[in-house]
């Protein structure tokens, strides 16, 4: 059960995210062409796209409020979007702008949105113990917030997600992990480097429920994220679902992919969660002009992002050793108290 | 086999290498010659590794010795310590030397530790290899060098080679050698098809194999005006430095430390003694460091030698993600240039 | 088949065109691995090509000594172009 206003909403959310992540490809090649030279153009470095993975993010924020805490790893601009992280800002930092997210200081791997609780990380997993953080916080003081961690089937190995996940369970922290299972880290096809079948298969050896939600349903992921959100918001523990997800382009920008048989990316293709997600809608009564409304808003958001963020002045070098410290040193001495014990009958500091 | 103390010891084939091919053709010949050297890693195999480090290696080595493995550094850094005391030659891969936050247990405690703690009753000869460095907008968590905090624990030997040729002689003898071996790489100096490498690292490489001896430092260009220590890419911004400087007639001495730990500190204190100058070079975060400890050791033992002495690295600030920011921190040649000059003026 | 002209053998960017990438029409010299006027063997990686993002070694099609390198590094080139000459023997 999902109600229209929820179902166009992520229908909206998966659009945008979509057309984001398509429109950023083509910015980021832009100045890389023909040697790809991942320092040059408008966005250098490693950029890693989620075509393909809408699905997960919009079933899963269509749960969340502002107040509700997300940590997602290094793919996570569906996540964002459908967050409702300010995507001006978002697109600014990824420009690398002065008015970026962080003036330029994070990156597309580093976007941090305090207004909307929203942060991404560059480490595999090392989201997971701060979302059980942001629960604890939410435990301590007794709201009905919740965290949610995503994460990619590649980090189901990793320590940071296992301790989280009992330590989540072992406090009935609210806490809901997502695992956007893709098949692939980087070249590493799941198969060959974790036994069990699923990730949800994880849940129940740390004792807390998990569910596996297949075919890149953006329904089907709310359904389940609800139930996931409720039981957190309820004080009834975490949950782990399992979602499975498909890659539509490399790892990263210029990942060749030879290692990726072409069927592999035929299937992503047919299993793309947009077309079904669209389907949905139209047999809910929802009409093709609506959808296609839909559509072009989300397109014109996207390029206006992407216009304002080139329009954006590029951060200054003197304000680079800025921001390590909310209380940055002074340098100063302060006046310590006299202690009145033996340094002050030997005559103190002075 | 030749062992070779500096670039002109052995006679260059007719062929360059890039460091990443040097690294590879090393590691494939140690696996040929001995059963127990295995590589494990994440994307090694099919890969051939994000850097190119083992590329080519599982077409003829296979999966069982091209080791792909989870996302587990912990369980497989540790591995490799298993296995080194079982008498293997591990070759393990940390992506990025900057996750070593997630396994450094494994690395400090228990790969550096056990030789000691066991008073010498267990080796550990394993060689953890590591992409280091910036130059390419990866940011805060994907661009560390790292250099002086595996230099400053103990108990591990720590190599940064600045051109194939080196890369491949010290590949050589951190695999055969029976100690833990942390072999940093600079991603910039691999010559990747998509980060391409300044000149300088591909150098000519012979074929046959030879040995690089740790702490044997490189002077790869003379000079008798100012001394400048340093390693990794900034040997080659040193050098164009020094091209720079030389046109205005002021003849700067280049040393590539090629190791840390063990740091040659001999031919360190005999270029102060004839130059006066000390600048240190490091793509590593300023305070606590490799800078710091060059210069003390040059004070310790060298004080009446120094006139002047410069530091030249990153300051105390995560790397930034914009390409105007990671240009403020990163220094350039213009940096060491301006060093050299200060250090001269003083 | 090599390309022959007077008795020099081509080393032709068309002979280590990848089956995939039938699409793509240009390709540049990524590195030079030999030096011009080396000897070479047969077979020998004498540079790498890249073409469309992924890298290609072009092997020496027989030994002989690498005569002329006509597409340098960062060269850009098209399939079927001549990278480099070889005097066999």
């Amino acid at each position: 059960m999902v109600s229209a206003n929820d179902l166009q909403e992520m229908y909206e959310n998966a659009v945008t995210a979509r057309h984001y992540e398509e429109r950023l490809q083509e910015e980021y090649m832009e100045g890389k062409q023909p040697k790809f030279d991942i320092s040059a153009g408008q966005i250098p470095g490693e950029l890693h796209l989620a075509a393909g993975h809408e699905a997960s993010g919009a079933g899963v924020c269509a749960h969340l409020r502002d107040d509700d805490t997300v940590t997602a790893p290094h793919r996570p601009h569906h996540v964002a979007i459908a967050k409702g992280v300010d995507l001006e800002a978002m697109t600014a930092e990824i420009f690398g702008r002065e008015t970026g997210l962080s003036g330029g200081k994070g990156g597309h791997m580093h976007l941090f949105d305090p207004d909307v609780n929203f942060a991404c990380s560059g480490i595999i997993a090392e989201g997971c113990p701060t979302a059980v953080g942001a629960a604890m916080a939410a435990d301590k003081r007794n709201t009905d917030s919740v965290a949610v961690a995503f994460l990619g089937e590649g980090a189901i190995n990793q320590g940071g997600f296992l301790e989280s996940l009992n330590l989540a369970a072992v406090r009935d922290l609210p806490v809901v992990f997502v695992v956007e299972d893709n098949d692939w880290a980087i070249s590493m096809h799941k198969d060959r480097v974790t036994d069990v079948e699923t990730a949800a298969g994880r849940a129940g050896g740390f004792d807390l429920p998990g569910e596996r939600v297949d075919f890149n349903d953006a329904v089907a992921v709310y359904e389940a994220a609800r139930d996931a959100v409720e039981r957190a918001r309820a004080g009834n523990g975490p949950t782990l679902l399992d979602v499975q997800v498909h890659r539509l382009m490399g790892h990263f920008m210029g990942d060749p992919e030879s290692y990726r048989p072409e069927a592999d990316v035929e299937r992503a293709r047919r299993l793309d969660p947009i077309p079904k997600l669209a389907d949905r809608l139209r047999s809910e009564g929802v009409d093709d002009d609506t959808l296609e409304e839909i559509a072009a808003r989300a397109k014109e958001r996207v390029e206006d992002a992407i216009e304002h963020a080139k329009e954006q002045p590029k951060p200054d070098p003197a304000t680079v050793q800025e921001d390590v410290f909310t209380n940055p040193p002074s340098g100063a001495t302060d006046e310590e108290p006299d202690a009145g014990g033996p340094t002050a009958a030997a005559g103190g500091e002075d | 086999m030749a062992d070779a103390e500096t670039g002109a010891g052995v006679e260059a084939g007719e062929r360059d290498l890039t460091m990443s091919r040097a690294m590879v053709e090393a590691i494939e010949t140690e696996m040929r010659s001995d059963e127990d050297v295995f590589v494990m890693g994440e994307d090694v195999a099919d890969y051939g590794g994000i850097f190119d480090s083992t590329e080519g290696l599982l077409e003829e080595f296979g999966r069982e010795r091209v080791m792909d493995v989870p996302i587990s550094e912990t369980s497989f850094v540790g591995a490799g310590v298993g296995a080194a005391q079982q008498g293997m030659r591990p070759i393990v891969e940390l992506m990025f030397a900057d996750f070593f936050g997630v396994c450094m247990d494994q690395i400090y405690n228990q790969m550096a530790k056990n030789t000691y703690m066991s008073g010498g009753g267990v080796s550990v000869p394993m060689v953890l290899m590591t992409a280091v460095g910036g130059t390419y907008s990866d940011a805060a968590q994907h661009s560390q060098t790292l250099y002086g905090t595996f230099a400053h624990l103990p108990g591990m030997k720590v190599v940064v080679p600045s051109t194939a040729y080196d890369a491949k002689g010290l590949m050589h003898n951190a695999v055969r050698d029976d100690d833990p071996v942390v072999y940093m790489f600079h991603k910039r100096l691999m010559g990747l098809g998509w980060m391409p490498a300044p000149e300088g690292p591909k150098t000519a490489v012979p074929e046959d194999e030879y040995t690089i001896s740790f702490g044997s430092a490189d002077v790869k260009r003379e000079g008798s005006d100012a001394t400048v220590v340093t390693l990794g890419l900034h040997v080659h911004r040193a050098l164009d430095a020094a091209e720079s400087l030389a046109e205005d007639g002021v003849d700067a001495e280049v040393i590539d430390l090629r190791t840390l730990v063990p740091l040659d500190e001999e031919t360190i204190l005999d270029s102060v003694a004839k130059t006066g100058r000390l600048v240190v070079v490091d793509e590593d975060y300023r305070s606590f460091g490799v800078t710091g400890e060059i210069i003390a050791r040059a004070a310790e033992s060298s004080l009446g030698d120094l006139e002047a002495v410069e530091r030249v690295a990153v300051p105390d600030v995560p790397i930034p993600y914009a390409r105007e920011l990671e240009r403020a921190v990163l220094p350039g040649a213009e940096d060491v240039e301006a060093a050299v000059r200060s250090a001269i003026d003083e | 088949m090599s390309e022959m002209a007077g008795d020099r053998v081509a080393v032709d960017s068309g002979d280590v065109w990848p089956a995939d990438a039938d699409d793509i029409a240009e390709g540049y010299v990524a590195t030079w691995f030999a030096r011009e006027g080396a000897a070479v063997e047969a077979g020998e990686t004498l540079c790498e090509i890249q073409i469309e993002k992924v890298g290609v070694d072009v092997p020496a099609p027989v030994e002989g000594r690498l005569a002329e390198i006509v597409a340098p590094e960062d060269a850009e080139f098209e399939r079927g172009d001549v990278l480099a000459w070889i005097e066999p023997g």
